[in-house]
């Protein structure tokens, strides 16, 4: 089956090209070259702007031609397949504009979004030195004077803070701080006194070594009464809003992580031979091969899911955005590393297989489980919510069907997003979770009329114990305002792995039909519910309640991915020819 | 009184304040007396982003749909009790 949001996605492969032709401009080759130099990949990122990806930023009630988030994800997604260290440097506008777009007047967001479409690279100015993830400890002070405010202080490890135009700056306009106390403001370099700015150089890094990661030092800089965002002390809110949709577009970079290490590991097995035969025709390459792509299937799925319900289940993301960006970046970083045992010494080597684009891919990926919202912020995230969740569970809330089958569907088309709809608690509770019953009742129905389905309804079964079983856990918790326990961490992770669960039967209950009336290579994956099974074999594995999927299930994956990665097609649940078939 | 109490046997307290102090206090793992209602919650480490939760505990008592950033505005318990008694009898 074809899924709708490839639209965008399918014409920038056109544009770019075969990442494997050296004489392209984002080729493999080129991006080793920009790594090892510690370079921007400048050249590259002149090329996305010829495509006008900028303008994919912005959100079409604000000038721009950002429709649905999905195809956002799926857009990005090609850019990292093929280096993320561009899609950091080049996505990060959108993180630098998102401020406007969820708490700004309709004036500013079209401002800013004039800005981004006009090539202008923005930065999130949020983090300081001494603080890390602790924005209400920041020192930024943004002092009110006749005509607007005086920044000063310093903002550090800040993508595009140095290459960028304009940022969004988090500043302290309450000396006393508090949630109330802080707001965002824009700031456009070149309307400051240049004596009022200075960058912080740019730190050398482990990964993404060609992004822009530096600093900037506010001393006296002026910004008017318009660049405030929304209402003075709001801006904790709306980053906090921001972060709700900028955390579920990271599942772009980990998908495209993915598929690129996917690709190579595939390439490899097909092409070493040891023994007398391919590495691929060894059971335990097969397995390695298979069980990495079910991992993958598990966090495109929940990628589907989570980018669709930022319209779909808008007023919900805060629990969502959690969990998608606990789990994909997570699962990622273990299929990286389970492939990296498959290549062996060719992932550490930079000359011998693919330019050394292996060991690169894992070393630009390890940044998206630390920014954004670490991992253990994001499960500190999913705690904060233990008491709403198991509050509307036990009250018997009433899920809201239209908008999770509206996300679940792939092909239905959406509504336009209202970011005014972003909430900072789900209040109704989650959704996917709540309806969790029904979709294995369901199932279970299902596997009655047709016994292949047989494995999927036990898998779905297990699924619904685990969530009982993460339910009485959340409640035998004491709450945890101050300190958060140990224990209350595990359980997060038990409960993304319940979400993500949710999010792959929902997705497979609402678009199998449609994905098997529109045969395609990917078809064997929706018939009998292969991957579903699969999926969630991975995450109850993680959940500590294990129910593995039949053996056979791992050899229909590994077939599907030996032919998608064989014919140059997108490693998915979806058939997208890549720049490489063509 | 539970968290899980559901809207029909909402009962509201007579003094919203002890309710509230109560209630931040069982968050806090402490007891109800040594909660100065005129200090800021943050002050006792609680969480901005947790306080959010609070909305839940009002809305389940009290039967009152209030906005989850109702413990930034009103950052003190004296502060929240008097928004609350207005609220309950509007």
């Amino acid at each position: 089956m074809r899924y709708a949001a490839f639209g965008d996605a399918e014409r920038l492969e056109g544009v770019l090209g075969d990442p494997g032709d050296p004489d392209s401009v984002f080729s493999h080759r080129a991006c080793a070259a920009y790594d090892d130099a510690d370079a921007f990949p400048a050249e590259i990122c002149a090329e996305l702007d010829g495509f006008d990806l900028a303008s994919r930023y912005v959100p079409t009630a604000f000038g721009g031609r950002l429709a649905d988030y999905q195809d956002c994800v799926q857009t990005m997604r090609m850019v990292a397949r093929r280096d993320v260290t561009v899609a950091v440097a080049h996505g990060k506008t959108y993180l630098g504009a998102v401020s406007a777009w969820v708490g700004g007047s309709q004036e500013q967001a079209e401002r800013v979004g004039a800005l981004v479409r006009s090539g202008t690279p923005m930065s999130w100015a949020l983090t300081e030195q001494a603080h890390g993830s602790d924005l209400l400890a920041g020192g930024v002070t943004a002092t009110r004077t006749e005509t607007g405010y005086r920044l000063d202080g310093e903002k550090w490890l800040i993508n595009n803070a140095t290459r960028g135009g304009a940022l969004c700056v988090l500043a302290r306009t309450d000396v006393n701080g508090g949630p109330r106390g802080f707001s965002v403001l824009i700031v456009e370099k070149d309307k400051l006194d240049p004596a009022s700015h200075t960058p912080v150089p740019k730190q050398r890094t482990h990964g993404i070594r060609g992004a822009d990661i530096s600093g900037i030092a506010f001393d006296g800089a002026l910004v008017g009464h318009d660049d405030l965002v929304g209402r003075e002390g709001t801006g904790l809110e709306s980053v906090l809003k921001g972060l709700q949709l900028t955390r579920t577009l990271c599942c772009a970079l980990s998908l495209g992580a993915s598929d690129h290490a996917l690709g190579i590991a595939t390439r490899f097995a097909g092409q070493r031979r040891l023994y007398g035969r391919a590495l691929a025709g060894l059971p335990a390459a097969r397995h390695a091969l298979a069980t990495a792509y079910a991992d993958h299937l598990l966090i495109e799925a929940v990628s589907v899911v989570g980018s669709r319900a930022i319209q779909a289940l808008t007023g919900e993301m805060s629990v969502m955005s959690a969990a998608v960006k606990y789990l994909v970046p997570t699962r990622t970083e273990a299929t990286i590393a389970a492939l990296r045992k498959l290549l062996g010494a060719r992932s550490l080597l930079r000359d011998v297989h693919e330019d050394g684009a292996f060991g690169k891919n894992e070393r630009d990926h390890r940044i998206v489980s630390l920014f954004d919202g670490n991992t253990l912020v994001c499960l500190n995230g999913l705690v904060n919510l233990f008491s709403i969740l198991t509050r509307t569970a036990e009250q018997g809330a009433v899920p809201d069907a239209g908008g999770l089958a509206l996300a679940a569907s792939v092909t239905e088309p959406l509504e336009p997003v209202d970011h005014k709809k972003l909430s900072l608690l789900p209040r109704r509770g989650s959704s996917v979770l709540l309806a969790l019953p029904s979709a294995v009742a369901e199932v279970e129905a299902m596997a009655v009329l047709d016994a292949d389905l047989a494995p999927l309804a036990a898998a779905a079964r297990s699924l619904l114990d685990t969530l009982d079983g993460v339910y009485a856990a959340m409640r035998g918790l004491p709450p945890a305002p101050v300190n958060v326990p140990p224990a209350s961490f595990a359980v997060a992770r038990r409960l993304a792995a319940c979400l993500g669960g949710a999010a792959v039967l929902h997705l497979w209950l609402r678009s199998h039909a449609a994905a098997l009336a529109e045969p395609g290579p990917s078809t064997p994956l929706w018939r009998g519910g292969v991957w579903p099974t699969l999926a969630l074999d991975r995450l109850l594995a993680m959940a500590g309640t294990p129910t593995p999927a039949p053996a056979a299930f791992y050899e229909t994956a590994c077939a599907v991915l030996t032919e998608q990665v064989g014919t140059g097609r997108l490693t998915s649940l979806f058939d997208l020819d890549l720049a490489e078939a063509r | 009184m539970t968290a899980t109490q559901s809207q029909s046997d909402t009962r509201i307290p007579t003094d919203i304040a002890d309710w509230l102090t109560e209630r931040v206090a069982s968050y806090l793992d402490t007891d109800a007396d040594s909660i100065d209602r005129d200090l800021p919650l943050a002050e006792y480490g609680l969480d901005s982003v947790y306080a959010l939760s609070l909305c839940g505990d009002i809305e389940d008592t009290l039967g009152l749909v209030v906005e989850p950033t109702l413990a930034w505005d009103y950052p003190t318990v004296t502060a929240m009790a008097e928004f609350l008694r207005a609220e309950v009898g509007a």
